[in-house]
């Protein structure tokens, strides 16, 4: 698969308080990537240097092959960014808007602008500022589509709206996928919503990019291991990878990445009076690794 | 009709294909007759076109779908024998799981031999309650 997005060494803070630093990653064309990370752990800052709303401090970004500067245009072209809360000049029309960022991309498709407004059930008559914060967020999608991009950037779009809107949302982006076969980074702290749509999953924890795996990959080898002992329980397991472990008398329990048959066997020579191996859903995955 | 249960520890893509070699055993989906496009089913049951993709390229590796290049996938004439000897197998599955499980509590062979018998035996009692 063809490398469209690479990010090397990124630094960043903010005054005297360091956002990510020697932070790096890369996008594959035509997979959908899960950007997981709490509150406050600094998705929207990387975002926002991935679109060059805001300089890094250190490190470089490529765009197939080459070098993305802070405020190029040509690369902004390429990349559909939904942001969490999308500006947009309240006292336009829904037709003004979309003709005005017309004017900014070469590639803006018209048609695929009025087939958008279409689905969305959005009239172009309106006024930007008495839409809903769902109708604004399937407004910031049709204007993202309309200019066709490669990639697309979502930054938590769907926090604050209810399920069926955030359904809806979520349909209208794997109708795109499908179509336009586009690369998605999509950065949410609703871990839920990612299970249907990622490939990949990246989690970004107090600075540093924690997880970089394929979504099947991290279901396949985190596993909770539940023990009981017919004595005391040992102080640790001592295997590699464990995200979490906790005591309690004759019981153990322990949440392990990546789960291996050498670990379970090592586990075993502890020779437990019981041992339960199951698996866990992805929101369990993502509190482990953020746990430590 | 495909549920996808995303809390649940099966992989999407095995459910999707659990649900369509589902559907041509029940006859559902009849031998040469088309299946949905990966488009369509993704923005259907809200999963990554990959996903179905991927779910209908193993389907097509087993046999039980045929896939015309730049057309749309079809149920594969062979598709119901090949479901015969998949059927037994999945059962067997479920029979290892709820033995595995059994064991856990405690239970020997002869137990778990005894609770399938009186089970069958529920069953078809319960069964012919309703052919009647």
């Amino acid at each position: 698969m063809s490398e469209l997005l690479k990010i090397m060494g990124l630094s960043k803070s903010f005054g005297r308080h360091p956002v990510f630093s020697d932070l790096s990653l890369k996008l594959d064309a035509g997979k959908v990537y899960g950007l997981l990370g709490l509150n406050g752990e600094g998705k929207t800052t990387l975002i926002r240097i991935m679109m060059g709303v805001i300089p890094a401090c250190k490190g470089q970004i490529h765009y197939k092959d080459s070098e993305v500067f802070f405020r190029s245009a040509a690369y902004k072209e390429d990349v559909g960014y939904i942001p969490e809360d999308p500006f947009f000049f309240g006292g336009m029309r829904v037709g003004e808007l979309l003709d005005f960022n017309a004017a900014f991309y070469r590639r803006w498709d018209s048609q695929r602008a009025d087939e958008l407004l279409k689905r969305f059930s959005l009239d172009r008559k309106t006024r930007v500022k008495t839409l809903s914060r769902g109708m604004k967020l399937r407004l910031s999608m049709a204007v993202a589509l309309s200019a066709r991009p490669p990639l697309l950037v979502l930054d938590d779009p769907t926090s604050g709206l209810d399920v069926p809107t955030r359904y809806d949302f979520l349909q209208g982006i794997i109708r795109e996928l499908a179509d336009s076969g586009t690369t998605v980074l999509f950065s949410t702290h609703l871990v839920h919503e990612l299970e249907r749509i990622v490939d990949h999953l990246f989690i970004l924890h107090r600075g540093r990019i924690i997880l970089d795996e394929e979504h099947q990959a991290v279901k396949d080898f985190t596993r909770r291991v539940r023990l009981a002992f017919p004595g005391d329980a040992p102080q640790t397991l001592g295997i590699e990878g464990l995200l979490t472990e906790s005591r309690d008398g004759q019981r153990m329990e322990a949440i392990v990445y990546p789960w291996s048959e050498e670990k379970e066997k090592k586990i075993e020579g502890l020779s437990p009076l019981r041992m339960d191996v199951e698996p866990l859903t992805l929101e369990e995955i993502f509190r482990s690794f953020v746990a430590g | 009709m495909i549920t996808i249960e995303t809390s649940g520890f099966i992989p999407i893509y095995e459910q999707i294909k659990k649900a369509i070699k589902g559907e041509i055993s029940l006859g559902v989906l009849k031998a040469s007759q088309a299946l949905p496009s990966i488009r369509d089913l993704a923005a259907e049951l809200v999963v990554n076109p990959n996903t179905v993709a991927r779910a209908y390229r193993e389907l097509e590796h087993e046999g039980f779908i045929c896939t015309r290049k730049g057309k749309a996938s079809f149920v594969s004439e062979n598709s119901i024998s090949l479901i015969q000897r998949d059927r037994v197998r999945l059962s067997e599955d479920l029979f290892d799981r709820a033995i595995a499980e059994a064991r856990k509590f405690g239970l020997d062979a002869a137990e778990i031999r005894r609770i399938v018998e009186s089970r069958l035996k529920n069953q078809g009692k319960n069964a012919e309650g309703e052919n009647r």
